[in-house]
């Protein structure tokens, strides 16, 4: 681990959240975050629910747009740009951050429109290519096998733990940069969570990863930094083996020891 | 158990659980009963009427024989402009209000008004449609008759559309938006998608709804003894001409009557079964 806190430093900022507040109505749900996600890595998102990892998360593709009286204050750079200014088209900006929900949300159509339908959204592309793409996005998301013969069959006809690996494929194949998980496992049994874990940790190696999780052990499995929250503010972000192992902070030990939350 | 069972108050919950058990079985028998009697007698009265002749025939003049072939032409076409003027604006209204305009003031005051438009009594639609057409072309017609059904459409497909896209689930739209779709075709390829079955069931309700209504044809398209496909002029429709033929003297009126009753009650009960198929094959999905 001695090399990975070496490397730490050098990790390249894909997004840099700095002086965030969040508000519902006129409720603050998130108080002055800062903190980075760091290009190619996990970064997962502890602490008891209401701690407001969620809407940091929603955040981050302006999920919070669809509804009126939520507003964000603050920066939030992707690559540089603040993503939070009014000038920022919210939907070229989902297209680079993806989004996988807590429960599988498969759309009303065949398993090969789930995926070609995002895509058909952004390129021109041909029927050959799509098909390609639809392959390379479902072996990608370790459902090829499964569903490679019923193509043509409803999204909602596959079961828990494919309907979220399908999901995923979906997020991939319009190939953004960023893809967020929210409780990604929640919904599901121990081994489509094993397939998931397996899955989010390939990814990292082409997309930079943020998951919100309760699940501590999956926190400590899949990331390499995680941040812990506590009542809309962030306590403690470091690597996931020294807030393991190590915490600074008291209420973060609290936390992973089970002592409350 | 209690430490100390009241027998006395038990018993008497016994016997008050007893007694609106009953009245709640008797008020279901009564209620279907007479829903039985009105559709034995029906059948009873116009099924010996029934024949080819009703459906290749127009109306004849008292004494002689005939059919109702210009009315049940009229009522379709008449339900068919009715409903197609009213579905486009109610879906787009429902649309909206579920989808655009969910958390506005304006979405809360057109859904009160749709809500006294729908339980408003048909007449009042008919004098409404009497005034603004009937009055100003100096005479009654087939289009005013298809407004006035359309105005009766319109806040039914008004709700149903609102209704079923209030039950897709935020999540899907959710999910939708984070793939980077536009408002526009979240509501077109998703929502749409997932309520389509509602919606449809919403329109062929209204379409059952409005091909049994009297009273707004009666002030708008009025009725027409023969054979006549001229919506500018007064048209004939299977309601109005049951009416009138019911209250005449005429035996042979009579019996066409109870012929055309038979022929609506059973149209608009295979639309309520097309219309209940068509959302329980939603819901199975």
């Amino acid at each position: 681990m001695n090399l990975m806190a070496a490397g730490a430093t050098k990790l390249k900022e894909k997004i840099s959240i700095r002086g965030l507040n969040f508000y519902y109505g006129d409720n603050l749900a998130l108080k002055d975050i800062n903190m980075p996600l760091y290009d190619r890595q996990v970064t997962a998102f502890i602490g008891p629910s209401g701690c407001g990892k969620s809407t940091l998360l929603r955040v981050l593709n302006r999920m919070y747009d669809l509804y009126p009286n939520q507003r964000a204050e603050g920066e939030v750079l992707l690559d540089g740009d603040d993503i939070l200014s009014p000038k920022q088209d919210v939907n070229l900006l989902r297209s680079r951050i993806g989004m996988v929900f807590q429960k599988p949300t498969p759309f009303p159509m065949t398993i090969y429109d789930n995926i070609a339908f995002g895509v058909r959204l952004y390129e021109r592309i041909a029927k050959s290519e799509l098909d390609d793409r639809v392959e390379q996005c479902l072996r990608k998301a370790a459902l090829w096998g499964e569903v490679a013969d019923k193509l043509h069959a409803s999204g909602l006809s596959l079961s828990g733990g494919q309907q979220q690996r399908l999901c995923i494929a979906r997020t991939v194949a319009i190939r953004p940069d960023i893809i967020l998980f929210d409780e990604p496992c929640s919904a599901l049994d121990p081994i489509s969570t094993a397939r998931i874990e397996e899955l989010i940790d390939e990814l990292k190696q082409d997309y930079t990863i943020a998951i919100v999780t309760h699940n501590m052990q999956q926190a400590a499995r899949v990331s390499q930094m995680t941040a812990f929250m506590y009542l809309g503010e962030l306590v403690e972000f470091d690597e996931t083996t020294k807030i393991f192992t190590s915490p600074k902070e008291k209420r973060t030990q609290d936390y992973i020891t089970g002592r409350f939350g | 158990m209690p430490v100390v069972f009241e027998t006395a108050r038990y018993r008497r919950r016994k016997r008050r659980n007893a007694r609106t058990s009953l009245l709640s079985l008797s008020a279901t028998v009564l209620g279907v009963g007479i829903l039985a009697i009105i559709l034995g007698t029906l059948v009873f009265k116009g099924f010996t009427g029934l024949s080819l002749q009703v459906f290749t025939e127009m109306t004849p003049p008292p004494g002689s024989s005939g059919g109702l072939l210009n009315a049940i032409v009229g009522s379709l076409i008449m339900t068919g402009i009715g409903v197609a003027i009213g579905t486009p604006i109610g879906v787009l209204a429902g649309t909206y209000m579920a989808e655009y305009g969910r958390y506005n003031k304006l979405t809360m005051v057109v859904r009160f008004i749709n809500d006294i438009l729908l339980s408003a009594p048909s007449i009042v639609m008919g004098l409404f449609v009497y005034t603004i057409m009937v009055a100003p072309m100096g005479h009654f017609s087939g289009y005013a008759g298809a407004v006035a059904l359309a105005l009766l459409v319109i806040p039914i497909v008004v709700r149903t559309t609102e209704d079923m896209l209030l039950l897709v689930p935020g999540s899907l739209r959710e999910a939708a938006a984070a793939l980077g779709m536009p408002r526009s075709v979240v509501v077109q390829r998703i929502a749409y998608k997932a309520a389509r079955a509602g919606i449809v069931t919403g329109v062929l309700l209204a379409v059952a709804r409005v091909s049994g209504e009297t009273a707004p044809l009666l002030f708008t398209a009025l009725n027409n003894q023969f054979w006549s496909t001229n919506l500018n002029a007064p048209f004939s429709s299977l309601p109005v001409v049951i009416f009138q033929f019911a209250l005449s003297p005429y035996a042979d009126w009579q019996k066409l009557a109870w012929v055309g009753a038979l022929i609506i009650t059973g149209a608009v009960l295979a639309l309520s079964i097309a219309a209940r198929w068509l959302s329980s094959s939603r819901t199975s999905q």
